[in-house]
């Protein structure tokens, strides 16, 4: 498993061209503190091992 | 007696016997806002035409002597991202202001024309559903009504602050992470966040699908039963709608306990609280008997995941105005909507699983209860533009925090009644009660319990003119 922490600044970069995105760097400065806030949450749900067979939620059933 | 002082069914014998008409409660009603809704920045249109034409047509059936609906003659105002016919539906967003008026109201809006309601006009919301103080940058803060210089929470801030000053005897907003049960805590008044699925939100604007709820807001529990009961309905036009059959809780209210067992939902709810919010808890525990806590160890990630999918949905909902409209986006969700639409697929796909398996761990809670206790904000209002509030010694946004207590519950999609209870200082902060899926009888039970016996305040604020 590679553990090199991701260089989201780069990933963000390449975001914005493919989304087509224009930015300044003010927004830019904003949008890294924004995605690394969501980059923390995801570590530890992604590091939940799930059951191979879990399925993606649906509507309750009554 | 004034008009916010008779319940719902108070108001339909004064219809039936001719003390009140409907007319004399729309202009009432009508003025009323007119003096008090600056003070209060709820209301972002009034529909003064279409409430009177709804009020002569409950006077005709009076005058006719045919049987009045259930909602007939009441007051009500809608979060303004339902549709209403002949409006343009804003979603708090100056982005959708110049869109072109509805053709037709919402699925919920007709099923409460067809109840006899009264629409006085749509109200204020967070921009875009996103956000829990009701601080718009476009169209002003909405003042909570208890104290004026404190946000009314949201994002249906409007909506609990009309009901909360008295104003209309309900109201509606749409809950995908805390947005009904965040500002009735913090105006204390009621609210119901049915099961994820039971209401139709077809001809609402979404924000996030797979986790978008409706439901009413209102001062007394009976009321709240009665609007919930008259929007239920299938519609086969919301695709996320459970194939559940109507259920009419006002007859159960005065069930009380008979059967439920309570307890409190501890760890992560007790952790993220102040001092109020815990002593509240204390508080209802005690009158209820609830002498046990049970524990939802994974609460903080469904929080992390309920926000995950909330930022991916709502950030690919929204690249297109992102990409071609920068400048006519809310500056506080901007970058936040953006970096949602950012997101890896893994993330997003992995909390939607992640939904799947919470929902079965947390399903064993009900095999040792009925009804689970919870706060329902950290803490009580902050005050508009404060930043950031101390929350078990640390320091936390208010923005996006007012709701950590929410987020976890609507992820998994349960039925939430909040009741109105005051600090020692007499401001209001809410408790969650939680019911298992199609249980909202239940939680409405407990609700009208804690009300008969007092614990619960929903007085309305008493707003100098």
């Amino acid at each position: 498993m590679n553990t090199t922490p991701p260089d989201w600044n780069a990933y963000l970069a390449q975001m914005e061209s493919v989304l087509g995105v224009e930015l300044d760097d003010a927004r830019r400065a904003e949008l890294q503190l924004q995605f690394s806030r969501i980059a923390s949450m995801a570590a530890p749900l992604m590091a939940l091992p799930l059951d191979d067979r879990q399925e993606i939620a649906g509507v309750y059933k009554a | 007696m004034t008009l916010h002082e008779m319940s719902i069914s108070a108001i339909q014998k004064a219809l039936g016997t001719g003390e009140l008409s409907a007319g004399e409660i729309a202009r009432q009603t009508l003025d009323a806002i007119t003096r008090i809704n600056p003070q209060l920045n709820a209301w972002t249109a009034i529909t003064a035409e279409r409430m009177l034409a709804e009020a002569e047509n409950i006077d005709t059936l009076r005058r006719e002597k045919r049987p009045l609906p259930p909602l007939a003659g009441i007051p009500y105002a809608v979060k303004n991202l339902f549709d209403v016919a002949g409006h343009t539906t804003l979603a708090g967003a100056e982005l959708f202001s110049q869109r072109p008026a509805a053709a037709a109201d919402s699925f919920a809006v007709r099923q409460l024309r067809s109840a006899g309601g009264l629409l006085s006009g749509m109200v204020n919301m967070d921009a875009y559903a996103y956000g829990f103080t009701t601080e718009n940058s476009h169209y002003g803060a909405t003042h909570n009504p208890h104290d004026l210089k404190r946000i009314a929470g949201g994002s249906s801030g409007g909506s609990a602050a009309a009901v909360a000053a008295g104003l209309v005897h309900f109201s509606l907003g749409t809950d995908t992470n805390g947005s009904i049960r965040v500002p009735a805590s913090l105006c204390g008044i009621y609210g119901l966040k049915p099961t994820f699925g039971r209401l139709s939100r077809s001809g609402s604007h979404p924000f996030v699908a797979s986790l978008d709820h409706i439901g009413p807001f209102a001062r007394r529990v009976s009321d709240l039963a009665s609007v919930y009961d008259a929007l239920q309905g299938r519609d086969s036009s919301d695709s996320f709608q459970a194939d559940s059959s109507r259920e009419q809780t006002r007859p159960l209210l005065d069930r009380g306990l008979d059967g439920l067992r309570c307890a409190v939902l501890g760890g992560y709810f007790s952790t993220w609280c102040d001092a109020d919010a815990r002593a509240a808890v204390a508080r209802v525990a005690k009158a209820l008997d609830a002498h046990d806590e049970l524990l939802f160890p994974d609460a903080e990630l469904a929080r992390s995941a309920a926000f995950i999918i909330s930022a991916s949905e709502g950030g690919n909902q929204y690249l297109p105005a992102l990409r071609s409209k920068p400048a006519r986006f809310e500056p506080h969700s901007r970058e936040r909507l953006l970096a949602g639409a950012m997101i890896p697929s893994a993330w997003y796909i992995q909390a939607q699983r992640f939904r799947a398996h919470a929902r079965q761990a947390f399903k064993t809670l009900f095999s040792h209860t009925d009804v689970l206790i919870a706060p329902a904000t950290p803490r009580s209002a902050t005050l508009i533009g404060e930043q950031t509030m101390e929350i078990n010694g640390q320091p936390l946004p208010v923005r996006a925090s007012m709701g950590m207590l929410t987020q976890p519950i609507s992820f998994l999609g349960l039925p939430v009644t909040t009741v109105p209870l005051r600090t020692a200082h007499g401001a209001p902060i809410g408790l969650q009660l939680i019911a298992a899926p199609f249980n909202e009888q239940a939680c409405l039970r407990v609700a009208r319990v804690l009300e008969a016996c007092g614990i619960t305040d929903a007085r309305p604020a008493e707003i100098a003119q």
